[in-house]
């Protein structure tokens, strides 16, 4: 393994990269939480929204842990957590809007949290101590979203008629942002790769690609041919666009403000 | 207050030798507020250490949103706040290793066996 990066030697421009990283990668669990937690009492069936409760929890509890991370760089993570507007948030775009439907939930389990995970795996291996130490117990969590995401996936792919279409739209309507997302090759991410917080963007996205060319197959999407979104926002690093209004007061905690105890 | 306090015993009268090998013991009567088994055995105390009125105890959690975090760490706290030779716990989570259920000791799991529970 390579040595721990001393981030007090970073420059200005690799410190906002990180802080980028950080935050797209912490707003992301906590809309995917948000995202999974409508579902919990909408899903197919009683076990698959406990399911969806558990992986709720478990989004959330990886969105502190990465808000957290904010910390290594002497900055206090409430701002982030708790004051910005919606049109700052770094969440990925398959995250903006609520899933029309089950069929696009299984889509965001498998390909915009499998975009994450592929994220974090590169993270974890890189240079930062604190995604060292604390991303693994997080990827260890997510096996088991995968496992479900996976498995529904197949089921409803195999099913053909309306669910097949269903999911095939879902997917194609995601992947263009997320292929851009894990494959971002602007100044910030090269920064990321510069300093081996991050594997490469070609690295990254062939793993990607890896981990769902099968899958989407069976919708008639080859992965391998899907361009990432042209509409690109540099500053947070994601596509242009943003969630929505509710999702963001909820992520915030708009409602509870006042009982905020942290 | 939660039930992981169900087995603490009253204080030491005296301030013992080995502080630190006395600190593991006590928190052997701290149990998860869940499973009544105590932290160590399951798993959760990863190191401890004792100097100048200080006990730090390196504790990690089965899940990264466990909804006990906020218990254990109390639980931890007011359990060795009472014995009168530590004036200040610190509490430093760790998540490496990730806990997994392999962390629970022998003696943990034939607690677990007796309740029902296989890990």
């Amino acid at each position: 393994m390579t040595d721990a990066l001393d981030v007090s030697t970073l420059n200005d421009d690799q410190r906002d990269a990180l802080v980028r990283l950080m935050v797209t990668l912490a707003d992301s669990k906590r809309l995917m939480g948000i995202r999974y937690s409508d579902w919990t009492l909408g899903a197919p069936s009683i076990e698959t929204g406990v399911s969806m409760a558990s992986m709720t929890q478990d989004e959330w509890g990886h969105a502190r842990l990465l808000y957290a991370m904010l910390k290594t760089l002497d900055i206090d993570p409430a701002p982030f957590e708790y004051e910005r507007s919606g049109d700052r948030f770094a969440s990925l775009s398959a995250l903006d809007n609520e899933p029309s439907d089950w069929a696009a939930v299984v889509a965001l389990m498998v390909l915009a949290d499998g975009a994450l995970s592929t994220m974090l795996r590169s993270f974890a291996q890189g240079t930062l101590e604190q995604a060292r130490r604390r991303v693994p117990k997080m990827l260890a969590e997510e096996q088991y979203h995968m496992s479900m995401g996976f498995a529904w996936y197949r089921r409803l792919a195999d099913s053909g008629g309306e669910s097949r279409r269903l999911l095939a739209v879902a997917t194609e309507d995601m992947l263009p942002g997320l292929v851009a997302w894990v494959g971002a090759d602007d100044a910030a991410a090269r920064n990321m790769v510069a300093i081996g917080v991050l594997d490469s963007a070609e690295d990254r996205l062939a793993l990607y690609r890896d981990e769902v060319r099968e899958v989407v197959a069976l919708v008639g999407v080859d992965i391998d041919t899907v361009l990432g979104t042209s509409v690109w926002d540099e500053v947070r690093g994601r596509a242009v666009g943003r969630p929505d209004e509710e999702a963001c007061e909820r992520a915030r905690g708009d409602r509870n403000r006042a009982l905020l105890v942290e | 207050m939660s039930g992981g306090r169900d087995l603490w015993s009253a204080p030491l009268g005296e301030v013992p030798g080995d502080k630190v090998e006395v600190i593991w013991e006590v928190l052997q009567e701290v149990l998860d507020p869940e499973i009544p088994i105590s932290l160590p055995e399951l798993g959760l105390i990863y190191d401890v250490a004792y100097e100048e009125g200080v006990a730090r105890i390196d504790l990690t959690f089965t899940a990264t949103a466990c909804p006990c975090m906020d218990f254990i760490r109390e639980d931890i706290t007011d359990r060795l706040l009472s014995e009168h030779w530590i004036d200040r716990v610190e509490l430093v989570e760790v998540w490496d290793p990730p806990w997994t259920s392999d962390r629970i000791t022998m003696e943990g799991r034939e607690k677990l066996k007796k309740m029902g529970v296989s890990a």
